[in-house]
């Protein structure tokens, strides 16, 4: 007959109370644990998602810079190109305005800047300058008003390198009247930019529709 | 555009500081633009300030160092100062008169406006009502900038309003519209440093696309800067109402401006009013300030953030206090909060916009929004009243509730007033924090906000 002594089944109980002990404690760590990790994945994934998000924005950010300082310096070339055509438009127009002189009108408008001049300084003594070409016409205009007129303009006896027109200078030298071709292009600059400008991206345009055509 | 050609002055009778006066003028009028040619026959700008028995006296714009009596030229133009405009301004940097200071040509003018502007017919002129946000907790939560408004900047030397300026500048926007938002930023009197950094900063951000940058140095002529606010607004009135872009005018300094205003009178011999500044100082201000707003009928609107340093920081000297009377509130810059390290060191219990209670709420950016705003100046104040307490008797002689209003101002300052320079904070953002700060206080303590507010943001602490 086999029968455990006493201290024997003591030890049997202890021991499988100790293991279901530590089988539920395991049990129980492993669910925590499960917890832990189904949790920790969220709080992850949140994370992640916060992380993503912020990259994104930055991208975007940093994308709406690249493309807006692109854009800004594309433009900013095309001023340039623009601002050049301006200035070679402006060169040819000087080159043409060369022979003015040659022009029937010429002589007329000559002479409604010296009547001009005139009115202007409000004085009758005045010193006429204008370039080498237009002396002799300069000369005859300056008479015939001062015979008409009863005017005491001379025309200088140097010349001054301008494209047309005259310049008027009081005689004591205290007031000028600039009629010359130059000033007024200087005067009419802004306006003519903006007309040439016009032309070039209305020309810009058709060319373009053009080609997408 | 005159058609007619200038007449050419040769007899200046006397210099007399940024003055010249003209003798044996025939024809001038007030405000004509005059180009003065030097012996060396360099050219600046000036305008006519005075006309009559043969005389007029001319300002000249980039000052008369330089200039003689004899050999100097005076042309008369026989027309006003004038700014040419076009949407291509938009990404330009030009100097304080004007002039393009990013190595482009002269812009190509749709038209050509005069920079002293128009009053807007009062008639026209449309209530203000939509909100702009800036990105600053402060503003956007407590001192909401609102479309068409005039919220000026009082700060003092060496405080950051450049900074806080090119902050606004960089992160201003239109939300939830897809109307046009640009910028127009006039630096008057600025240091080489600060108006690269304006520079550099908008071009960082991408902002300088949008945006329009007149910049006047502190070694530029003072008397230039009489034109800078003029032309930058200007610009402003033409994005806005021919353009139809909502445009945030951001002027500093404005005291660097009106140093230039006392120049020009001491030289004109005028009789000084306070601390020696001209007496029609109200209506210079008020000419500049009054161009920002909305008009009905037209899509834009022009906002104005004028930037004034206070001399010593006396908020009663003229410039400020006038400045006071005919804007719509002021942020004023704490010199306490700057010493603290606080960034932006906005004063909010000496700050208020006016406008702010137009500008927000339900549909405009949230319903809670003027009720936290209100309910944090309240809070705020409460805290600095604990403060001085506790200074006396000592943290351990407060109330419980003390107590909180004193972690609730730290944590306003922190938390809420405390930014980045960089930081872009969204309204959600802003309010959101708004909150933390009041959940910090008893329920019962937020007596300014709406029940169903309280239920809905209220932050239980754990």
């Amino acid at each position: 007959m086999s029968s455990s002594s006493p201290l024997e089944r003591t030890v049997d109980k202890v021991l499988s109370q100790k293991e279901s002990e530590l089988i539920s404690k395991i049990d129980s760590a492993y669910q925590e644990s499960l917890r832990n990790l189904d949790s920790s994945k969220s709080k992850l994934n949140s994370e992640y998602m916060v992380i993503i998000e912020n990259a994104k924005k930055q991208a975007e950010n940093l994308k709406r810079q690249i493309v807006g300082s692109s854009r800004l310096s594309a433009r900013n070339n095309q001023l340039v190109l623009i601002e050049d055509s301006v200035k070679t438009v402006f060169e040819m127009a000087r080159k043409r305005l060369l022979s003015l002189h040659k022009e029937p009108d010429y002589e007329k408008l000559m002479k409604q800047a010296l009547l001009n001049s005139l009115n202007e300084i409000g004085k009758t003594d005045l010193i006429i300058e204008c370039n080498k070409t237009d002396s002799g016409l300069v000369r005859k205009l300056v008479d015939g008003i001062n015979k008409e007129k009863g005017t005491k303009m001379v025309a200088a006896d140097e010349n001054v390198d301008i494209l047309g027109g005259i310049r008027a200078t009081s005689s004591d030298g205290t007031l000028t009247y600039d009629d010359s071709i130059d000033s007024r292009i200087e005067r009419l600059k802004p306006l003519i930019r903006k007309n040439i400008v016009q032309i070039l991206r209305g020309s810009e345009r058709e060319s373009w529709s053009q080609k997408v055509e | 555009m005159s058609e007619s050609a200038a007449i050419e002055y040769t007899k200046v009778a006397e210099i007399k500081g940024p003055l010249i006066i003209i003798d044996g003028i025939t024809k001038a009028s007030f405000d004509e633009l005059v180009e003065i040619e030097t012996s060396d026959s360099t050219r600046r700008l000036g305008r006519v300030l005075e006309v009559g028995h043969g005389k007029a006296v001319v300002q000249v714009f980039e000052g008369t160092t330089g200039l003689a009596i004899s050999g100097t030229k005076a042309k008369f133009l026989g027309k006003t100062m004038a700014m040419p405009v076009s949407p291509e301004l938009l990404g330009r940097v030009f100097d304080g008169l004007g002039r393009p200071n990013d190595g482009l040509p002269d812009p190509i003018a749709e038209k050509f406006l005069d920079v002293n502007g128009e009053p807007m017919n009062p008639e026209r002129r449309e209530y203000p009502t939509s909100f702009i946000q800036t990105g600053v907790s402060v503003i956007d939560g407590m001192l909401t900038l609102v479309r068409g408004q005039k919220l000026p900047i009082f700060s003092g030397s060496g405080m950051p309003h450049n900074i806080l300026a090119a902050q606004i500048a960089r992160q201003a926007t239109v939300v939830g519209t897809k109307e046009d938002f640009a910028v127009v930023f006039a630096a008057i009197g600025v240091q080489y440093s600060e108006a690269q950094y304006f520079k550099r900063s908008l071009e960082e951000s991408g902002a300088l696309r949008r945006s329009v940058l007149f910049l006047n140095l502190a070694d530029d002529p003072a008397i230039e800067r009489i034109i800078t606010p003029r032309v930058a607004l200007t610009v402003a009135e033409y994005l806005a109402f021919d353009m139809g872009m909502h445009v945030l005018a951001i002027l500093t300094d404005m005291t660097n401006y009106e140093e230039s205003l006392l120049e020009i009178s001491a030289a004109r011999e005028e009789v000084p009013g306070r601390k020696g500044y001209p007496g029609y100082l109200y209506t210079d201000l008020a000419n500049n300030y009054e161009r920002a707003g909305r008009i009905r009928g037209k899509n834009g609107s022009v906002t104005q953030v004028p930037i004034l340093s206070m001399p010593a920081d006396d908020i009663t000297h003229p410039i400020p206090d006038l400045t006071g009377y005919i804007t719509e509130g002021q942020i004023v810059l704490g010199r306490d909060l700057f010493r603290k390290g606080v960034y932006p060191p906005v004063n909010v219990l000496m700050s208020l916009s006016r406008l702010m209670k137009d500008g927000v709420g339900e549909g405009k950016t949230r319903s809670d929004h003027m009720e936290v705003g209100n309910q944090l100046y309240d809070a705020y104040s409460r805290a600095q009243e604990v403060r001085a307490l506790a200074e006396i008797v000592g943290r351990s002689g407060l109330t419980g509730v003390d107590l909180k209003y004193l972690d609730a101002g730290d944590m306003f300052e922190s938390h809420f007033l405390k930014q980045e320079k960089d930081e872009n904070r969204g309204l959600e953002e802003t309010l959101s924090r708004t909150w933390d700060v009041l959940s910090t206080l008893p329920e019962g303590e937020l007596t300014k906000i709406k029940e169903k507010h309280v239920r809905q943001y209220y932050k239980e602490t754990k």
